[in-house]
């Protein structure tokens, strides 16, 4: 790699980034490099300073607190993989965590960094919209909560001011009934999506819908929500039409491209299997039990 | 081989061995890893330990770095370069341009195919990414500040992308600057017989064509092409250490170039990571790193960056290729035409080492007897990098194998024949060898129902067409395809009458040394990338001396020391150099055996050699015996007077014919009828490579060939735009697969030995690149044949496999498929 020179700065606590953000000229935030890195080594990235946040120590963690799953700005994909609450509790992130990248990158690549990166083909964002989640920024004038669906502005680009740090992601922590998936399609480890679907299913007591989260990824500007084909699952018991009906929804809802990736009909067609498929996933985890329909 | 070459098979003087060579799976057995033993390779302990020394990893005191400025533009003319602003720099020491060099005769290089190549661009840009100027500085991150500081300015022309639209009469003429060229055409070129082909089509029963694209690919080795040149004004001398799959080769173009006379170029190929033909060629960067280290007097390193490698270094294929093959109602192929539209870009700068302009092309009758053949071929200069190189494979055998053996199933799917079957028919019978085949080549040997027979059963494929059935019918939501390739190589180049690189006829070489303590150096004039050479050539000694494997270290790659050779690809090391090895040895034999004689009292004649023992001992008294290491005591410490003192021997090969490794793969595939994702089910690989060395480096060759064939199939191509941008050109976009994208393969082999190699053994390391692209889309194919598809073109990608269900009508409407209850922890209930 032959990046062109740029200051690089490490501070250790929240607040002396806060602070360098604030007083450097147009300065870019480094946490695991994932898509910084090559972005440098490209030269397409010129910064000419880079606040490198991985010595702040309060960042490092991921964990179930005060009825939230935190994700703090240096927890690596390769953590959410291995922790033992995501396992078994958040079927969405399990299911993403290993189909991001590769090992080495997964190792590196932050969960914050991605939502902060806002690439629409990212996966998190995604999984963020079906679980209504939220990111946590700081600023110099301190800490404010930005709801996901007002996080992503178009590519790479977000509602964040220049001065402040994303400091953390959550979502609700997993109610009775709640199930989650993620389903993505892509051509190679390593290769970004050409689609992807993250669901979520809450179900009553009497095993209808009483909420659910689609979110969508590489099929739009930005990561994107399902609204309708949620609107029409919710207060609805999960059935094989009721499902179809749901990805004819979602697909509707995408408006994806044609690219190397793939052709734009192709793309949106994968948004319906997708969505079924993580529907069915998500259905099952939240407790209801499949059932194969006579053909 | 053109039909009115000379194809008898002569046999060489070291032909057959006093013994009659290593017997098929039944070798020394002396357990000193000889041939046929699993020795673990000498050369990993210093890869697994981070020993390697590749080429930048050298430093050298006072370097520079190089760094070359490239065209955003595919076609245009250079109106004006300014180094001033890069000049300003500190750390910059030059800037160079085609000014510079012409004053040095280095603007220009000649390409292997004696086309005249810009080192850097003179006048006009005809590929994007092309050669514009050189930054050299003090390190390399300076460089590449330079090299964005040089500011050049384009009259940007209409690029012309696509051999097809090349061809057009209003396509703008790429290569103006060449006398007579007055269109992008480059030549054409026929083989084989067109009036007795016509004839056999005008005659059968049933005919088949179909257009198959065989896309622009990249090699991609993990190490990118690079080197270090360093100019000794003290000693007028030239090192280069370059990532070269042909070091001698490249000495003598490099003297030839430069005018530095040969015995003052030294060529050093240290550890490379990966060739596959990539390296083969001389690229600019080369030319422009020595030039600099000439003028400036300092060593220049030039290091390509992944992109650089993929967008401006030799491509593979690019064939569009039109095949039809003539059979009688029952299956039998009488005829096989093939016409092809070439694209080799902006020079013809293909890798190309036959006599022929299309190589091993014609070798396109594959595994099968066929009457009559007829091919046809044209190529053309478009705007985009140069190249054509023998990716992993012999000189476009590739292409043909693809050709046959796509065909074949096409054949059978026309006339609801099962395509193992249809092979069987047709197949070479294995009492018909040597055999000349329609268009003239000669194989030396095969069996190729054996090897189909064991790979069917491997395959389990009775039952996988069963299975396949059972899914039609129950309207499946995954298909299953079976693919099959029974393929044949040609790999081994020389014979030198055939083969040449820039007039020098491919034989190659080894160098035998025996010390006086007993121990050896084999040094060998063809180079490694991987192969494992430093273990596979100890075996071939270790083999026929009875030396410990231990005992032999084996040398190559640094043409100061080093027999003069050709260098390794086509699979031709151990045909041909491993050849040399084996004859280096037994000449070394016979000299063992005087002085055994002298050691043991005895008679020379009466002196036998047991390559059981791996001893030499007395006839009709085995206790009188001595190892070769009691000999090479003898020949240094009490030479007999009749000898000279010393143990060694040198043997340059000039092999009598090719070798033709052959095989049969079966692969059987999942498809998605939602998603039009692929899944492999089983892979089968079944080898035949005659004699086999080291059973494990060949499984690991295969693997990794597999690996490749399926990144061919499924995902790689190097993709232009209509300016000729590259859009396929890094590792975002040119995907390679992953140990994840790679099943388990199960491998099997067969062993016919080669008749004309002196230990029997046929050249390995390219048969499932060349073999499994066509298995791969067989399979694909054969999962929805029974719908009309008779061709997906590669990379099969989701999408593509989507839009070929999806015009066979084979598509699922995305279904859930499934209902769900609630679950109470009780028994489900009705809703």
């Amino acid at each position: 790699m032959k990046a062109a020179s740029f200051e690089h700065h490490e501070p250790t606590t929240v607040e002396e980034a806060v602070s360098l953000l604030e007083s450097l000229d147009e300065p870019t935030i480094l946490a695991g490099g994932q898509s910084l890195v090559p972005m440098l080594r490209f030269r397409l990235a010129r910064p000419d300073t880079v606040i490198d946040i991985n010595g702040i120590d309060s960042l490092e963690y991921l964990h179930e607190e005060d009825g939230y799953l935190r994700i703090g700005a240096l927890a690596r994909h390769a953590d959410v993989e291995d922790t033992d609450v995501i396992a078994d509790r958040y079927g969405s992130f399990a299911d993403a965590a290993p189909l991001i990248a590769d090992p080495q990158i997964r190792n590196q690549g932050t969960v914050v960094g991605s939502m902060a990166q806002a690439d629409p083909k990212g996966d998190w964002g995604s999984v963020l919209i079906a679980h209504d989640g939220e990111v946590t920024a700081r600023g110099p004038d301190g800490e404010r909560t930005i709801p996901v669906d007002e996080l992503f502005l178009l590519p790479y680009d977000t509602s964040l001011m220049d001065d402040e740090l994303l400091t953390e992601a959550r979502v609700p922590a997993p109610v009775e009934g709640e199930g989650s998936a993620y389903h993505k399609l892509k051509r190679k480890t390593g290769d970004y999506a050409m689609a992807g679907v993250a669901a979520r299913l809450v179900l009553d007591d009497d095993g209808r819908i009483e909420d659910a989260g689609i979110g969508m990824t590489a099929v739009d500007i930005t990561n994107a929500r399902a609204a309708d084909a949620e609107a029409h699952l919710e207060g609805e018991r999960p059935s094989a039409d009721l499902f179809e009906e749901a990805g004819e929804l979602a697909a509707e809802a995408s408006n994806p491209e044609s690219d190397e990736h793939g052709d734009a009909g192709y793309k949106e067609r994968m948004v319906d299997v997708l969505t079924q498929r993580a529907l069915g996933d998500a259905a099952e985890r939240a407790g209801a039990v499949k059932r194969r329909v006579p053909q | 081989m053109s039909s009115e070459s000379d194809n008898t098979t002569e046999p060489t003087e070291y032909q057959h061995d006093d013994d009659g060579g290593p017997q098929p799976e039944k070798h020394c057995g002396h357990g000193r890893g000889g041939m046929g033993e699993e020795v673990t390779r000498k050369e990993d302990k210093r890869f697994i330990t981070g020993r390697g020394n590749y080429v930048d990893d050298i430093k050298k005191p006072r370097m520079l770095h190089c760094e070359i400025v490239r065209s955003p533009h595919a076609h245009a003319r250079i109106e004006d370069i300014d180094g001033s602003r890069a000049m300003a720099l500190d750390d910059v020491v030059a800037v160079l341009t085609a000014d510079d060099l012409l004053e040095h005769g280095l603007a220009t290089m000649p390409t292997l195919m004696d086309d005249t190549q810009d080192v850097l661009v003179n006048d006009k840009v005809k590929f994007q990414s092309q050669e514009v100027a050189a930054v050299i500085a003090t390190d390399r991150y300076a460089a590449k500040d330079g090299a964005e500081k040089v500011e050049v300015e384009y009259d940007v022309l209409d690029p012309v992308i696509g051999a097809e639209e090349a061809l057009e009469d209003d396509a703008p003429v790429i290569r103006e600057e060449l006398d007579d060229q007055d269109d992008n055409h480059i030549f054409d070129w026929e083989t084989g017989d067109a009036e007795a082909t016509d004839a056999v089509f005008d005659a059968a029963d049933v005919t088949v064509e179909e257009q198959m694209e065989y896309q622009r690919l990249h090699p991609a080795p993990i190490e990118t092409c690079g080197c270090v040149a360093d100019w000794d004004p003290g000693d007028d001398k030239m090192t280069v250490h370059m990532t070269s799959q042909a070091p001698h080769a490249h000495r003598t173009l490099f003297s030839q170039v430069s005018g530095i006379p040969e015995h003052k170029v030294r060529i050093v190929s240290p550890d490379v990571g990966g060739g596959f033909g990539n390296k083969v060629p001389i690229y600019p960067g080369y030319v422009v790193a020595a030039a600099a280290s000439y003028v400036l007097e300092r060593p220049v390193k030039w290091v390509e960056e992944r992109s650089e490698n993929i967008q401006t270094t030799g491509f593979a294929r690019d064939y569009d290729m039109t095949g039809e093959l003539a059979a009688t109602e029952n299956g039998e192929i009488k005829g096989v035409k093939v016409d092809v539209l070439a694209d080799h870009g902006a020079y013809n700068a293909a890798a190309q080492p036959s006599k022929f302009p299309a190589g091993f092309f014609n070798i396109f009758t594959g595994s099968y007897d066929i009457e009559a053949a007829h091919g046809s071929l044209t190529a053309a200069y478009t705007n985009t990098a140069p190249g054509g190189v023998a990716y992993r494979c012999s000189f476009r055998v590739t292409e043909a194998v693809y050709l046959i053996e796509r065909m074949v199933k096409v054949l059978a799917d026309e006339l609801d024949l099962d395509p193992a079957e249809i092979r069987r028919r047709n197949f070479i019978p294995s009492d018909a060898f040597p055999y000349e085949s329609a268009t003239g080549w000669n194989y030396d040997s095969g069996d190729y129902e054996k090897a189909l027979d064991k790979a069917l059963e491997m395959a389990d494929y009775d039952h996988y067409r069963e299975e396949q059935q059972r899914r039609i019918e129950e309207d499946a939501d995954k298909l299953i395809g079976i693919g099959i390739s029974s393929f044949t190589e040609v790999v081994g180049a020389g014979p030198g009458k055939q083969c040449d690189i820039a007039g020098i006829e491919m034989f190659d070489s080894a160098d035998l040394r025996v010390n006086p303590t007993g121990n050896a150096v084999l040094r060998v004039g063809v180079q490694t990338q991987g192969q494992g050479h430093e273990t596979t050539f100890a075996q071939i000694i270790a083999e026929e001396l009875g030396m410990d494997v231990d005992n032999i270290v084996v040398e190559h790659g640094d043409t100061d020391t080093e027999p003069y050779g050709l260098g390794t690809y086509g699979s031709r090391s151990t045909p041909v150099a491993g050849a040399a090895a084996a004859v280096a040895a037994r000449k070394v034999r016979d000299k063992a055996k005087s002085i055994a004689a002298n050691e043991l009292e005895a008679a020379e004649e009466d002196i036998e050699w047991d390559r059981e023992s791996g001893e030499f001992h007395v006839a009709g008294a085995p206790e009188r015996s001595i190892t070769i290491t009691e000999i090479a005591a003898g020949a240094y410490m009490n030479h007999p007077g009749s000898e000279e003192p010393g143990l060694e021997a040198t043997n340059y090969y000039d092999p009598p014919e090719m070798t033709y490794p052959f095989g049969s793969y079966i692969v059987i595939v999942e498809v998605d009828r939602e998603t039009g994702e692929v899944d492999f089910e089983k892979f089968v690989a079944v080898d035949d490579c005659g004699n086999r060395i080291n059973p494990m480096i060949i499984e690991g060759q295969i693997h990794g060939g597999l690996a490749q064939g399926i990144g061919t199939a499924m995902m790689e191509h190097v993709t232009y735009d209509d300016n000729g941008n590259v859009t396929g050109g890094d590792f975002m976009n040119y995907l390679l697969p992953t140990a994840k994208e790679i099943p388990n393969f199960d491998t099997g082999h067969t062993v016919t030995p080669s008749p004309h190699h002196p230990i029997g053994a046929k050249g390995v390391g390219e048969s499932p690149t060349v073999g499994s692209p066509p298995a791969i889309v067989n399979a694909v194919v054969d999962a929805m044949s029974h719908s009309g598809v008779s061709h997906v073109e590669m990379p099969m990608t989701p999408d593509a496999v989507w839009e070929a269900l999806d015009e066979a009508e084979l598509t699922l409407e995305p279904s859930a498929n499934v209902d769900f209850a609630f679950d109470t922890s009780e028994e489900p209930a009705d809703d």
